[in-house]
């Protein structure tokens, strides 16, 4: 096994397992922090495909914003609650059970039904990507993929608002005004 | 790593120094942080251990080491005692970032009945070719240490430290990062070390077609006169992210005891320790690299200063090294610069109350960030149009 494969499996495997924890645990702090982690290995993997500057950009930004979600799970949660609700329940849990097997089965199906892409040359997607590439990654989202980061931008923009819209409506932590 | 035994036995040497490095100005910047504020407030501060009471740290450090190794009660131990350990971390990988003299180049040579070829060894721990990204990137990971060790910890003392601290990490960040981009796009690369070389020689720039140069030729061609706005929202919101006052909401000592630290001791809250002070190297490194020229000296290129050395009659490689050397203690120079005003500041200012620290961040810090990025993209799309 080469270098590069070792570091392949074992960045794979820790992603995963980090995956795999994020919705198996039962106590939110340690959902939250295995988020973090899996964010991290995801990074490693983007730096191993020499990929420096999305790496750099998922630390900042995914890293960040689960750090936010970490402060809203100790701020919000009533944690002795949420364990129980977590853990127990026959009926959720084969809830949980159905949804988890529905969404392998769509995954599994997708994979082995997928028409086999032809192979990319080794060196095909280097012509690409001449110059410095993260200049190159700024023009082509400013130009040929506007769209989509503009839509995304709006995306983001209508769940900022829905969030304050349900935080206000139940009154938030701030009470009713 | 290297191609060779040699050139990876170096460069994981290497990263050992600079680990080492890092940790041993600890207690010497504990010795500056406690004679500093002892001139500063017209005491003497320790001097009873050793000269100038220097050997207090080595009494410390025995101390940190042989205390108790306690943990509280009701604390949650896995994230209790990881957390010290991770707080370590980013500010160890960050720092192994900075740049912090010219290449040292050693020429071929025969060795163990074989010849090494010439190799070319960056002083720094290793280098990443998106400098700045990595190292914002990087860092931002302390928080999680910070609210790790508060929840962790299983006191409310701890816990409203942990949640004060992120909170301000979390919005000082952005003014950290938008103060840099106006660098970036300066310098046009995420390479440190390009920036330095960017910063060399003469004060020069391009300007609708002209070349400017100033009369004087020993002012440097340095960040600061390019970005002075940068440069100030760029230190203040280091102070906040390595949480020194007058930002140290995390650990008020009057209304929080200590913090999210208060239930460690020993060891353990000398990690903390270790990562507050490595939090300040590393905003002391990069404001030096991104404003003050990193390693170069005003007044001489390294390259004239290699012809220096040369001319007093030292060989080719021997000239390289010392020229590496003298570079590094310029480095060494500006950077203690830095720690110096971060300690001044400390022992001067009083701590922010927590809505004018928000004020400060969001609606000061942030605006002004903002302008001058923006400002800094027209004045640069016109100036060379």
């Amino acid at each position: 096994m080469t270098a590069d494969a070792f570091l392949f499996w074992f960045l794979a495997i820790t992603t995963i397992a980090g995956g795999i924890t994020v919705v198996s645990v039962a106590n939110p702090i340690y959902a939250a922090l295995s988020l973090a982690f899996t964010m991290v290995s995801v990074a490693a993997v983007f730096v191993t495909l020499e990929a420096y500057f999305v790496a750099g950009v998922q630390l900042i930004v995914y890293a960040g914003a689960v750090m936010v979600l970490f402060v809203m799970v100790l701020m919000l949660f009533d944690l002795k609650h949420e364990l129980e609700a977590f853990a127990r329940g026959k009926v959720s849990g084969a809830i949980k059970l159905l949804t988890a097997g529905l969404l392998g089965g769509l995954l599994i199906g997708a994979i082995a039904y997928s028409p086999e892409g032809s192979k990319i040359a080794v060196g095909a997607n280097q012509v690409a990507v001449a110059g410095d590439p993260t200049k190159n990654l700024g023009y082509r989202l400013f130009t040929q993929h506007i769209f989509a980061f503009e839509a995304l931008g709006v995306l983001l923009l209508v769940i900022a608002v829905g969030a304050v819209a349900l935080s206000r409506s139940k009154g938030g932590t701030h009470g009713q005004r | 790593m290297g191609n060779d035994i040699f050139e990876i036995t170096v460069n994981s040497v290497k990263l050992i120094v600079v680990f080492l490095l890092m940790v041993q100005a600890v207690p010497i910047l504990v010795w500056l942080e406690r004679r500093g504020s002892a001139f500063i407030q017209n005491r003497f501060g320790p001097n009873r251990v050793g000269p100038l009471g220097l050997l207090q740290l080595l009494a410390d450090a025995v101390k940190f080491i042989t205390k108790e190794d306690f943990a509280p009660d009701k604390a949650i131990r896995k994230l209790f005692y990881a957390a010290p350990v991770f707080a370590l971390i980013p500010a160890t990988l960050a720092y192994a970032a900075i740049p912090m003299s010219l290449p040292f180049i050693v020429p071929a040579f025969e060795m163990f009945g074989s010849s090494w070829g010439p190799y070319k060894f960056l002083v720094q721990g290793y280098e990443i070719g998106v400098g700045i990204v990595f190292i914002l990137g990087v860092s931002s990971l302390a928080a999680y240490t910070i609210l790790m060790a508060g929840w962790g910890s299983g006191s409310k003392f701890s816990l409203l430290g942990a949640l004060r601290a992120s909170a301000q990490v979390i919005s000082y960040e952005l003014a950290l990062g938008l103060s840099i981009v106006g660098v970036i796009l300066l310098y046009g690369t995420f390479s440190l070390s390009d920036m330095i070389l960017a910063q060399q020689g003469p004060l020069q720039f391009v300007a609708f077609g002209y070349t400017v140069t100033s009369a004087v030729s020993w002012i440097p061609n340095w960040g600061i006169f390019y970005q002075p706005v940068g440069f100030v929202l760029f230190f203040a919101a280091a102070f906040a992210e390595s949480n020194r006052l007058p930002f140290d909401l995390a650990e008020g000592e009057a209304e929080l005891v200590a913090g999210f630290h208060t239930e460690y001791g020993g060891f353990k809250m000398l990690m903390f320790f270790i990562g507050e002070y490595g939090h300040m190297m590393i905003a002391s490194g990069l404001a030096t690299t991104f404003f003050f020229g990193g390693y170069g000296i005003p007044g001489i290129t390294p390259a004239e200063l290699q012809q220096v050395i040369l001319s007093w009659g030292f060989s080719e490689a021997a000239a390289g090294g010392l020229n590496s050397l003298i570079h590094f203690l310029s480095y060494n120079v500006k950077f203690a610069i830095f720690l110096w005003i971060f300690i001044q500041v400390r022992w001067t200012l009083p701590r922010f109350r927590y809505d004018q620290l928000m004020d400060l961040g969001w609606k000061t810090m942030l605006p002004w960030a903002l302008a001058n990025t923006v400002v800094t993209a027209i004045a640069i799309y016109v100036v060379t149009l």
